[in-house]
């Protein structure tokens, strides 16, 4: 297997310049991991991300994320480039994870990843503990778990819609792109499903 | 649009605290290795998986393990059955032996075709000594003519 750097050095440093994904691609393609290892790095973090708020499982999240990325590499002659690689890789995830969904059903069960250390100090979670609220013996731990139940209530088209926008940050085009259906599909799955949210979330809230 | 993301200002608040969750420390440092790795088990697995995609038609299909386990069982059977049968295997033996016999009565001389114990053959259990005559002659006074005496003649004498 042919293994070579697809990492290149400038000159005067020895920090690696970031090597264009196309170039990355057809490393990769060519059966080159090292090359498939840097676009693994790359996205690693969304993907896990997107699956992990999809499923509230870390356990299920780390196997789908793994099993996306082989799935990609394995497809990857299939590839045509018509799209870029970041919102293909997407597409696998998001399949895989609603295959998954489907096949789970009434099996659900929250496996919830630790809040980091910042949590506590956003100044958007300060306001809506603070003044949202404000005699209500809450904590972050028990809104997390009420947060995640409301989004498991959730269809899966609008729980994705709702993590790739409002907490992945993703342009309503890329979800387009992602969920393979037209901005304006996307646009009413939004408002769906804050809908819901709101009314799921109603005590919490304002 | 813009009236409806106002209204879902506490909501996106709330959602920002999804973005916190995140996985243990260090997770992700050797992420890409263990994708990798099964990435290369796949492929060595898809090289050497003959036996075991064999195994899994039985796997995926109990007929076919019932099926083969009794074709196996009847070749035990048959196996078995046709070792209890010595008939079939030393009949014709006999049956050549004596053929051997009389085959050999016809051709020998009429010394070799007396009974045995009168050509001074030893009783044996060794089949094939038994069958051989005895060849008493040539112990008192003829020489086996394939046998002689060596006589060296120095030179010069």
């Amino acid at each position: 297997m042919i293994m070579s750097a697809p990492v290149t050095r400038t000159a005067d440093s020895e920090t690696p310049a970031p090597v264009d994904e196309e170039v990355l691609v057809q490393g990769a393609r060519r059966g080159d991991l090292k090359a498939y290892d840097e676009l693994v790095r790359r996205y690693q973090e969304r993907i896990y991300a997107t699956i992990y708020h999809m499923t509230a499982n870390h356990e299920d999240a780390n196997d789908l994320a793994q099993e996306s990325f082989i799935k990609a590499f394995q497809a990857l002659k299939s590839f045509k480039g018509g799209s870029s690689f970041y919102t293909w890789l997407y597409r696998i995830a998001v399949n895989k994870t609603i295959n998954f969904l489907k096949q789970r059903k009434n099996r659900i069960h929250l496996s919830l990843n630790d809040l980091d250390f910042n949590t506590e100090h956003d100044p958007d979670l300060v306001a809506l503990i603070s003044e949202q609220t404000p005699r209500r013996a809450i904590n972050l731990s028990e809104l997390q778990e009420k947060l995640n139940e409301a989004l498991l209530k959730l269809s899966e088209p609008h729980r994705l819609a709702v993590v790739l926008h409002d907490v992945q940050g993703m342009s309503h085009d890329e979800i387009a792109k992602v969920m393979d259906c037209n901005i304006g599909t996307v646009r009413s799955r939004l408002f769906y499903a804050r809908q819901q949210l709101q009314a799921l979330l109603s005590d919490y809230l304002k | 649009m813009n009236e409806n993301e106002n209204n879902f200002e506490s909501l996106r608040r709330l959602l920002v605290l999804k973005r916190h969750e995140s996985p243990p420390p260090g997770y992700f440092n050797n992420f890409s290795s263990r994708v990798l790795q099964r990435i290369q088990a796949g492929e060595r697995a898809e090289s050497t998986g003959l036996l075991e995609r064999f195994l899994q038609v039985f796997d995926v299909k109990p007929v076919f393990a019932s099926g083969f386990a009794g074709a196996l069982c009847l070749l035990l059977l048959f196996g078995i059955v046709y070792a209890d049968r010595p008939d079939m295997t030393s009949q014709p033996l006999l049956q050549t032996a004596a053929i051997t016999d009389a085959s050999l009565a016809a051709l020998s001389p009429p010394a070799l075709s007396q009974p045995q114990n009168q050509m001074g053959i030893v009783s044996s259990t060794n089949p094939v000594f038994s069958l051989q005559p005895v060849p008493v002659a040539s112990s008192f006074g003829q020489q086996n003519p394939l046998i002689r005496p060596a006589s060296f003649s120095l030179p010069g004498n």
